[in-house]
């Protein structure tokens, strides 16, 4: 498949610290490439740097096949942004605001106006055309935030991390809208520190920390890379500690944790775990509230490559 | 899109309250302020004639220009009567202040003045006003009559106090290209006005400023979401500050207009040539926020407070707190005066005000322009760069 963006051996540093370090990847056209990090990790920078925004030490960016330069207005006019911080005008209101920004790639008056409603349609904002951005809640200003950064209906929309700090209904509004630009031709790149959404979401996943790539794959493979293959979560209470140390001594168990509620037990090998575990508590009569069984998450492989949880 | 942005651009700053708070409601409350203030001193003040004493002596009777503007000045059958003068000896002036009978002598020393008072007032600061004035005339007629003696082969035998002389009754006769000084044009409060009007024009500056901001990546979220659009940079700035220089001539025009009608400022007959000058120092206070916002990095509440900070002080040096002010840096330190570019507005429409010639003038347009001009080069290699080490 046709490559839309190739980075090589891509190097910043600021002063001494080196936020991206001698890093390589494709994105394909039509996938959703997730990139997966801690705050700090080198997502924005990454982004930053293939917009062309940023000096960088070293590395070769090409987007759709051409080497991307400040002026580079024809690749400019296929890339969609949408920023981490709210980048719209308070003095216009959510109409005027797309139509802006649309209006910077979209020179045809009647063409700008369909897409300018496409894009409050996809968002969610049609009885909000004449709100102030003040007068919004945040997660009604992330979507006008999302609208401004792809009315232009973009080839290649760059999308980082547009759900902080956005309610659940929003968010879910906001990862519909995705999938729909995906739906509809759009290569995307989706940086986050949320695996959930990059779970929901990506085709491939690339993990970044310290500006280095620690793995990339689908999420399957990527899940693979886990030392573990299933959880077990039982919400008990005054566990007897001689009863901890009996699931301890299965061979297939990894760990076992527990705070007083609630009691968790990572497997090696994930068959019948579950219900092993509760003829065990059945066996030995003891009550528990809730059970439940888990795959591994990206959270754990990135814990597994890095030793520290994504949202440190 | 050039227009595309340029009409949102005008949106944005229409619609900011901040920006309209300083660039078109702040000068209309301080013009308002002025006119309730100098209102009251103008009226306190225009039956009062001034009690004076010049000292007699050789250099007095030497000096034509001292001697006619203040005979002019204490004409008893002139409404524009200004002062009681009584030509007196040093120690009889000194007797007459200590009684309280003057509020201050003025003594030649060659062609110096020196103005005496033991107190301090409005009709101190007026007399001292009109001996500066005076001085300040008369040693440009004596440069330009030299300037011309140089220029020109003239007899020798003519010398420079004999055509001053002449130049004084032809003064006298309103022949001269200088215009006399009468009450009316002594109207200090005009001053205050010009100040003002250089005060609005400079304080466009933060449009400018806010104008290049919002297309800067470094600056503002919405600069980098403009910056990685396909318009071109040069393109998306002219547009902007186009916005930019339109607000601010609807904010003056807003000015002119109040202060016109609702305050009554007699700007003269020069209405073309004032707005001109107008536009000129907009486009220099523009050229101020353009630099401010490009060469300095602060935030943007920082670079706001510079460029106020920077106007307000022009201004003061100009004379908008104290007439004298302008005077006392034009004598002192001239070169502050020169480089100030409220100083040259002011000094442009005084030129108006005073003179029937317009070289003063054009000098006070070209100066700014030039000092707009080379704002705007240094600014530009700033501006130029399209990436940035870090935003």
């Amino acid at each position: 498949m046709e490559n839309v963006i190739e980075i090589k051996n891509l190097v910043k540093q600021y002063k001494e610290l080196k936020a991206i370090d001698d890093l390589s990847f494709e994105v394909k056209k039509g996938e959703i490439l997730g990139l997966l990090g801690p705050n700090g990790s080198g997502k924005s920078t990454t982004i930053n740097c293939i917009l062309s925004l940023l000096n960088y030490n070293n590395g070769i960016i090409k987007i759709f096949g051409k080497e991307m330069k400040p002026d580079s207005y024809d690749i400019k006019s296929k890339i969609g942004v949408v920023f981490q911080d709210v980048s719209v005008f308070d003095e216009l209101t959510v109409y005027e605001n797309i139509d802006y920004f649309c209006g910077l790639y979209i020179k045809d008056k009647e063409t700008r106006k369909k897409y300018v409603e496409d894009a409050i349609e996809l968002v969610g904002l049609k009885d909000f055309k004449k709100f102030y951005p003040k007068k919004l809640s945040g997660g009604l200003l992330r979507r006008l935030n999302i609208a401004c950064g792809i009315a232009h209906k973009p080839e290649l929309i760059f999308f980082d991390e547009p759900t902080v700090a956005v309610d659940p209904q929003s968010r879910n509004n906001i990862l519909d809208g995705i999938k729909t630009l995906r739906d509809n031709g759009a290569t995307i790149v989706y940086t986050t520190h949320y695996m959930e959404e990059v779970e929901i979401l990506c085709d491939r996943v690339i993990i970044l920390d310290k500006g280095t790539i620690l793995a990339s794959g689908t999420t399957d493979e990527l899940k693979e890379l886990a030392r573990i293959e299933e959880k077990v979560t039982v919400e008990v209470n005054n566990l007897d500690d001689k009863y901890i140390e009996n699931i301890k001594s299965n061979n297939n168990v990894d760990e076992v944790t527990y705070d007083g509620n609630t009691l968790l037990v990572t497997y090696i090998e994930g068959k019948n775990n579950l219900v092993d575990m509760i003829d065990y508590l059945k066996k030995e009569s003891i009550k528990y509230n809730k059970i439940y069984s888990e795959r591994p998450t990206l959270n754990d492989v990135f814990l597994e490559l890095t030793g520290k949880e994504l949202r440190d | 899109m050039f227009i595309h942005n340029f009409k949102y651009s005008l949106k944005t700053l229409f619609r900011n309250k901040m920006l309209i708070f300083w660039t078109f409601a702040f000068p209309i409350i301080l013009g308002t302020l002025f006119n309730l203030a100098f209102s009251n001193i103008a009226d306190t003040e225009k039956f009062d004639i001034i009690d004076i004493a010049i000292v007699n002596n050789d250099d007095l009777e030497n000096n034509e220009a001292y001697k006619t503007v203040f005979k002019q000045l204490s004409d008893e059958s002139s409404e524009d009567r200004m002062f009681n003068t009584k030509y007196v000896s040093e120690d009889e002036a000194k007797k007459l202040l200590e009684n309280d009978d003057i509020v201050g002598y003025m003594k030649l020393e060659g062609e110096t003045p020196k103005v005496t008072f033991v107190k301090s007032g409005t009709n101190q600061t007026i007399f001292k006003y009109v001996v500066e004035e005076i001085a300040q005339r008369s040693n440009m007629l004596s440069n330009i009559v030299e300037h011309e003696m140089k220029e020109s082969v003239m007899p020798e035998n003519i010398n420079t106090e004999e055509i001053l002389h002449k130049a004084n009754e032809l003064a006298q006769n309103n022949e001269i290209k200088l215009k006399n000084i009468s009450n009316k044009n002594l109207d200090y409060m005009m001053i205050e006005f010009y100040t003002l009007i250089a005060m609005a024009c400079l304080y466009g500056g933060i449009l400018g400023m806010v104008a290049i901001n919002q297309n800067l990546a470094n600056m503002t979220n919405q600069g980098k979401r403009i910056s990685i659009s396909p318009m071109n940079k040069a393109k998306l700035l002219i547009s902007s500050l186009l916005a930019g220089y339109v607000a601010q001539l609807v904010g003056l025009a807003l000015l002119f207009v109040y202060t016109v009608f609702v305050l009554k400022v007699d700007y003269g007959n020069n209405v073309g040539l004032i707005i001109l000058l107008s536009m000129v120092g907009s486009f220099t206070g523009l050229s101020m926020g353009v630099a401010v916002a490009s060469l300095v990095k602060a935030s943007d509440n920082a670079k706001s407070g510079i460029l106020i900070g920077i106007t307000m002080l022009g201004c003061f040096l100009a004379g908008m707190m104290g007439v004298s002010m302008k005077y006392v840096i034009d004598k002192n330190v001239p070169i502050i005066n020169k480089l100030n570019p409220a100083n040259m507005i002011t000094d442009g429409f005084y030129s108006l005000y005073y003179y029937d010639t317009l070289d003063r003038y054009y000098f006070n347009v070209a100066s700014l322009l030039i000092f707009a001009f080379i704002l705007i080069a240094i600014s530009f290699f700033s501006l130029r760069r399209q990436k940035y080490d870090s935003i």
